[in-house]
C-alpha cells in the first residue's frame, strides 16, 4: 500500500462485543438497519452478518422489471472517493468487500431502506464533523 | 429413546419442523410438509455449533462428504446437543467462532464447497460455490460473485431478502500469490 494513511489512526469500530448482542431481528433473514448499534445487517446465507456504518460508503437503488436492487457499498482503500480518514487501512493486504446486491419484489421496503441507512450514515458523520470542530 | 427438539429449520428452508435424535441417528421432520431428512448413526462424521441468523445452527457432516444444516436451536440447548451427539454418534460437537465486528476487511478462504470470509480469523460468513453463477475479474483487483436467484419470484411481505451479487476488492493478489490465481 502507499503508507499515505499511516499515522492519521483510523479510530477502531466494533458493531457487537458478541453473540449475544445481536438483535432478534436478524432472525428474520431480512435487511435490518439498527440504528443503536450504528450497524447494519445483511443476511448472508444463512449468517446475519453485521456491517458498521462506518465501512459503508452510500446505497444505490435501482429497479429491473418487477424486482428491486438494492446496492450496498463499502469503504475500500484504492478509491476515487477522496480523503477518508475513517477508512479502514489496518491491514493493506487484506481483502475487502466493495459492495453487496440484494434483490427483492418489496419495492417499497428497499425505498425505506435505502432512506434509513443514508440517514444514518449522515447522522454519523454529523457527529463526527461536530467532535472534528470541537477539538480545533 | 428419543430426544426431540421443536422449531428448528432446514438449510435455508423457512419451513419449521421437529429435530429428533436417538442412538439410531438423527431426522427433521417438515410441520407443514411430509419433507423428511433423515441421517443414520452410522454416516455422522463430524457436528458444529455456530451462531447464525436463526440463532444457532447445527451442522451434520455425512459419510459421503455431504451435509445437513438445521438452524433455530437456542443457545440452551448447546450441552444437551453435545451430550446426546457424543453418547449417540461418538461425535464431538465443535463450536465454531463468528465474527460480529462489524467490519468489511479479512481474508477470504476456501473450505470444501465454501468460500469463507474470515475476519480477525472468526467466520463472518460463507458462500457456497455450488450457488455461484458467475465470476468476474476486474482490473486485476476486483472479483465479483453473482447468486443465482430462485425465479419463482415469490411476492411475500415476509419473503428473505435475496443476494444477487458480492464484488471484493483484493489488493494483495498481485504481490501475494497464495494458491488460487482469485
Amino acid at each position: 500500500g502507499t503508507g499515505r494513511n499511516e499515522g492519521k489512526g483510523w479510530k477502531r469500530f466494533q458493531s457487537y462485543k458478541g453473540e449475544a448482542a445481536l438483535p432478534k431481528e436478524a432472525e428474520s433473514l431480512r435487511i435490518f438497519v439498527d440504528r443503536k448499534a450504528q450497524t447494519i445487517i445483511l443476511p448472508i446465507h444463512g449468517f446475519a452478518v453485521p456491517f458498521h456504518i462506518n465501512t459503508i460508503k452510500n446505497v444505490s437503488k435501482n429497479e429491473e422489471g418487477e424486482f428491486t436492487y438494492l446496492r450496498v457499498n463499502f469503504q475500500t482503500p484504492g478509491q476515487l472517493a477522496g480523503k477518508k480518514e475513517d477508512t479502514p487501512f489496518e491491514d493493506p493486504d487484506a481483502t475487502f468487500i466493495r459492495s453487496i446486491t440484494y434483490r427483492s419484489a418489496d419495492g417499497h421496503r428497499f425505498d425505506t431502506l435505502s432512506k434509513q441507512i443514508t440517514d444514518l450514515k449522515k447522522e454519523v458523520n454529523k457527529r463526527e464533523q461536530q467532535k472534528k470542530e470541537m477539538a480545533d | 429413546m428419543t430426544t426431540q427438539f421443536d422449531r428448528i429449520y432446514h438449510g435455508l428452508s423457512p419451513e419449521l419442523g421437529k429435530m429428533r435424535i436417538a442412538a439410531s441417528g438423527m431426522a427433521w421432520k417438515g410441520e407443514d410438509s411430509d419433507k423428511m431428512v433423515a441421517m443414520s448413526s452410522a454416516d455422522i462424521k463430524w457436528a458444529q455449533w455456530l451462531r447464525v441468523a436463526r440463532n444457532y445452527q447445527l451442522r451434520v457432516g455425512l459419510k459421503d462428504r455431504s451435509r445437513e444444516t438445521f438452524d433455530g436451536f437456542s443457545r440452551e440447548d448447546h450441552d444437551k446437543l453435545a451430550q446426546l451427539i457424543k453418547q449417540h454418534f461418538s461425535v464431538t460437537l465443535e463450536t465454531k467462532e463468528v465474527s460480529f465486528k462489524g467490519w468489511n476487511w479479512g481474508v477470504t478462504d476456501f473450505q470444501g464447497q465454501d468460500l469463507a470470509f474470515l475476519v480477525s480469523n472468526k467466520t463472518s460468513f460463507e458462500l457456497p460455490l455450488s450457488q455461484v453463477a458467475n465470476s468476474n475479474i476486474a482490473g486485476r483487483t476486483e472479483v465479483s460473485l453473482e447468486f443465482a436467484t430462485p425465479s419463482g419470484s415469490k411476492k411475500s411481505k415476509s419473503a428473505p431478502d435475496e443476494m444477487a451479487e458480492i464484488r471484493f476488492y483484493v489488493p494483495g493478489t498481485v504481490n501475494r500469490d497464495h494458491g488460487s490465481d482469485a
